[in-house]
């Protein structure tokens, strides 16, 4: 099956085979998150900026996070407007080199809803300053248009709120915006299942980042190798061709019966 | 000297005051390496650490990658 097996993620300049993104947020210790990630087959992974623990100073997650294998890609997460985004964004590629962000900014703790016209904001210019920009935001079909003419790399969705597990609440407005989008579109946020992973792969979702339904799973690496599972089923049955819906029954052999017939001759 | 680090006053004594901004790092047991540095609110290149003069007042954010969706 050549076109599947070439079947390429590709965001930027850069290709990936894996379409599942894994947060890295939630987890019991260090050496689970990297079994988990190890299991996910995932090649991006998120992270966080935030202040040092000074009484923690040796504490650094990168070291359980190998960047030969793995690409980072640094979210904004804590940004409440489009000045502490970009802040967070420069802080990021200082600390890293990297120039990818994940753009998230959410004015409320108690939902997390993105705010669609700091992010808008704050992509337009960390595009000029050459970051790739993947913002995080509400399934807003428009919002997704504009964030893609200044430039997005992708654009990223959600599909309940962040940390919710609700699943693909939001799958009607998602819909629409994979019927338009030019860029790639990753189903990002509130993904609880592995099911609801497969579900958005297969409306034909270039990817799905998914964290704190691994993280906080009863075994995260055995959910991390089923959500891997789950994208590569769903990208599969997407490219094969969903059979169509119809309100009425179809039968699978045909209705011409020879039964009553039969019952008639052996009188 | 008397520095604000992450929103918190820390007075040094005079002898032993960090001259620069890796040897603050280093009293505080950072790897340069992992941190990212902002000094009134400007963020300070890795390889000018070593060559940042800390001076009393300065308000530091040191800030690293810690784990997030």
């Amino acid at each position: 099956m050549p076109e599947i097996q070439n079947d390429l993620l590709k965001i930027a300049d850069k290709t990936f085979h894996s379409r599942l993104m894994v947060g890295t947020g939630k987890f019991a210790s260090p050496a689970v998150m990297a079994e988990a990630l190890d299991a996910s087959g995932a090649q991006i992974v998120t992270v966080a900026l935030r202040r040092v623990d000074m009484d923690n100073p040796r504490d650094h997650i990168l070291s359980a996070i190998d960047r030969n294998r793995y690409w980072l890609l640094p979210n904004t997460s804590g940004a409440r407007n489009a000045d502490e985004a970009i802040r967070l964004a420069r802080l990021a590629r200082a600390a890293s080199g990297i120039h990818w962000v994940k753009l998230e900014v959410t004015p409320d703790p108690y939902y997390l809803m993105p705010d669609g016209t700091e992010t808008l904001k704050a992509a337009e210019l960390l595009v000029k300053e050459g970051f790739v920009v993947l913002p995080y935001i509400h399934a807003d079909p428009i919002l997704a248009r504009r964030l893609q003419d200044v430039g997005c790399a992708t654009v990223m969705p959600l599909a309940s709120p962040i940390g919710s597990n609700q699943g693909l609440k939001m799958q009607t407005a998602i819909e629409i915006i994979l019927e338009q989008a030019t860029v790639p579109v990753v189903v990002d946020a509130g993904l609880g299942a592995p099911s609801h992973a497969a579900a958005a792969m297969e409306l034909g979702a270039d990817a799905v980042l998914v964290n704190t339904a691994i993280a906080t799973a009863e075994n995260p690496p055995a959910m991390a190798r089923a959500f891997r599972l789950a994208v590569e089923a769903g990208r599969l049955g997407w490219q094969a061709g969903l059979a169509p819906q119809s309100k009425h029954a179809s039968a699978s052999s045909p209705l011409t019966g020879f039964l009553a017939s039969t019952l008639k001759n052996s009188d | 000297m008397r520095l604000v680090i992450n929103g918190k006053e820390k007075v040094f004594p005079t002898a032993s005051a960090p001259a620069t901004l890796s040897a603050l790092l280093a009293q505080m047991e950072l790897d340069e390496a992992t941190v990212v540095a902002e000094i009134d609110g400007k963020i300070i290149p890795r390889p000018a650490f070593s060559s940042t003069p800390l001076k009393d007042g300065m308000h530091l954010e040191l800030v690293r990658f810690v784990a997030g969706g």
